[in-house]
């Protein structure tokens, strides 16, 4: 189980500012990240020799490499379910610079997600593919056709378990929004949330408001990921992979995963945590920091629970009073959050994951070992425990 | 709303009967030929038993509402807002997901009671929940 602990490192992360438009191609946005991540570790483009990506992303591996002016790759992959498999490039890497098969793996996500498409507008499957007339009979059939109806479901039903109200909401969004503030790289930076202007903001989808919702952006993040081994005698302090994990737990639907027993949004993290605590040999007291892709804000809560930071039901009470802030007990998503710092589909938050465990962050926590990192819930999803060598 | 009406629906072998079933005025949910399960969604499979062989049962309709959400925002193409969609615990044991219609925003609950209704949407044929009481009716 513990095959994969401490066996690989992020050693460089590179990201170009985050926007509502780049004014350049997804392509150029890549091209830029990944040179950054290559600079921070003291890398050149010819080191490459593996890409890991989403299946989501526009940017074909090869055209990266021969932009980039890199040598052969002797390793490529992409996982699928969009935000649900932002930590799986992680663990496909680090299977391939522990196993050999490559030595110097490069992850990058970008995308013009707001000025040329969003993701929050009504999606309408067509392809009568066993993907197309499945999402079709779940979504377009019925007018059911944006993220924010699609989680909501889950979240309506956990509130009606945990008697979770839009004033817990509110408090998930105004610490997002207070970490943003003072991460001169959020969109939201300077901006922080009154819980008046919270009330006072649209309903997108009940019990959704508009500051429940991710920003739309335009961006790109790129990592660097080698061997332990290798990451000892580079530039920067490595952030180990303490544990990788991907969860599509039993019964699982994408996109609409309401058949199970429970489907309040715990079930595919809470199968993600067990798999990450037994690889990294850890429990949730060894954590200082938790990275939650907050696709929607109030999601931090089912996932504080189901990582075990608190009991099914206790959130609600458990982020009270800062205690999700920077000197709170369970310090999350101190960049800002996808809601916060900008919505590049979660890469964004393993970025702030290993600025954490560098020391480095805007709005950094004091002593830090292991930062967790989750991605979206509601999908497939995967997630990862990053360390202090 | 003819420039966005559509041809069909978006389907296949796995979900033709479905769709035959609402053009007849029927939910039809898929039962295993061989241990009897009912399931939702569509497959080809039953995931208990493994057989390849099923057939269907026309569902009573009614049922009660396991969670439920209200679409404020983007505006839909062929639907108008608010519009709520519910994940459904069917009398006859199984979930469906459906719009639900001839219900008040802030009337819909948990455990509010439905039935099933047919109609056309967009030129094709479709169904829809609506409340069994008549205090829940948006007329009411």
């Amino acid at each position: 189980m513990d095959g994969l602990k401490d066996r690989a490192a992020i050693v460089g992360i590179g990201a170009t500012e985050f926007s509502k438009n780049s004014g350049r191609s997804e392509l150029q946005l890549a091209l830029e990240s990944t040179t950054a991540a290559l600079a921070d570790a003291g890398l050149a483009p010819e080191d490459v020799d593996g890409i890991a990506t989403y299946t989501m992303d526009n940017n074909p591996e090869v055209e990266v490499i021969r932009n980039l002016g890199g040598k052969g790759l002797k390793f490529f992959s992409r996982a699928p379910y969009g935000g649900g498999g932002a930590c799986a490039p992680i663990l496909h890497a680090a299977m391939a610079v522990a196993t050999g098969v490559a030595n110097v793996v490069v992850c990058y996500r970008a995308l013009n997600e707001r000025s040329e498409y969003r993701f929050g507008r009504p999606q309408a499957y067509q392809s009568r593919t066993t993907d197309g007339v499945l999402h079709y009979y779940q979504t377009a059939l019925h007018g059911f056709m944006t993220p924010a109806a699609w989680v909501g479901m889950g979240m309506r039903r956990y509130m009606h378990q945990t008697g979770t109200t839009a004033d817990d909401f509110a408090n998930v969004a105004i610490s997002a929004r207070k970490h943003a503030s003072t991460n001169p790289k959020a969109i939201f930076y300077g901006r922080p949330l009154s819980r008046d202007e919270y009330m006072a903001s649209r309903m997108v989808v009940d019990p959704f408001r508009l500051f429940d919702c991710c920003q739309e952006s335009d961006g790109s993040v790129a990592l660097v990921i080698t061997s332990a081994e290798r990451a000892k005698h580079l530039k920067q302090k490595p952030a180990l992979i303490r544990a990788a994990a991907l969860s599509s737990p039993e019964g699982l639907v994408s996109l609409a995963d309401y058949y199970t027993d429970d489907i309040a949004l715990h079930d595919e993290t809470h199968f993600l945590a067990t798999q990450m605590y037994a690889m990294g040999r850890l429990t949730p007291k060894d954590i200082q920091a938790a990275i939650i892709y907050d696709h929607f804000g109030p999601i931090v809560m089912p996932t504080l629970e189901a990582l075990g930071f608190c009991k099914r039901g206790e959130a609600k009470d458990f982020i009270k009073n800062g205690n999700i802030e920077v000197g709170g007990a369970m310090p999350v998503n101190t960049n800002g959050g996808l809601v916060g710092e900008g919505y590049i589909h979660g890469m964004n938050g393993i970025a702030e994951a290993v600025r954490q465990v560098r020391g480095t962050a805007a709005n950094q926590v004091a002593n830090v070992r292991n930062v967790v990192v989750t991605a979206a819930s509601g999908f497939p999803t995967s997630g990862l425990i990053l360390a202090a060598a | 709303m003819s420039d966005s009406a559509q041809l069909s629906h978006c389907s296949n072998k796995d979900y033709d009967f479905f769709y035959e079933g609402l053009a007849g005025g029927k939910l039809l949910l898929q039962k295993c030929a061989k241990c009897g399960v009912l399931r939702n969604p569509p497959g080809p499979m039953c995931p208990r038993c493994r057989s390849l062989e099923w057939t269907t049962l026309s569902s009573k309709g009614t049922g009660t509402i396991h969670s439920y959400i209200i679409h404020y925002h983007p505006p839909l193409p062929g639907f108008d807002t608010p519009h709520p969609v519910a994940v459904v615990d069917l009398d006859d044991g199984v979930r469906m997901l459906g719009a639900v219609h001839g219900v008040k925003p802030d009337k819909i609950r948990i455990g509010m009671k439905v039935k099933s209704a047919f109609g056309q949407r967009r030129g094709l044929d479709a169904f829809w929940f609506a409340p069994v009481d008549a205090a829940d009716n948006a007329a009411g």
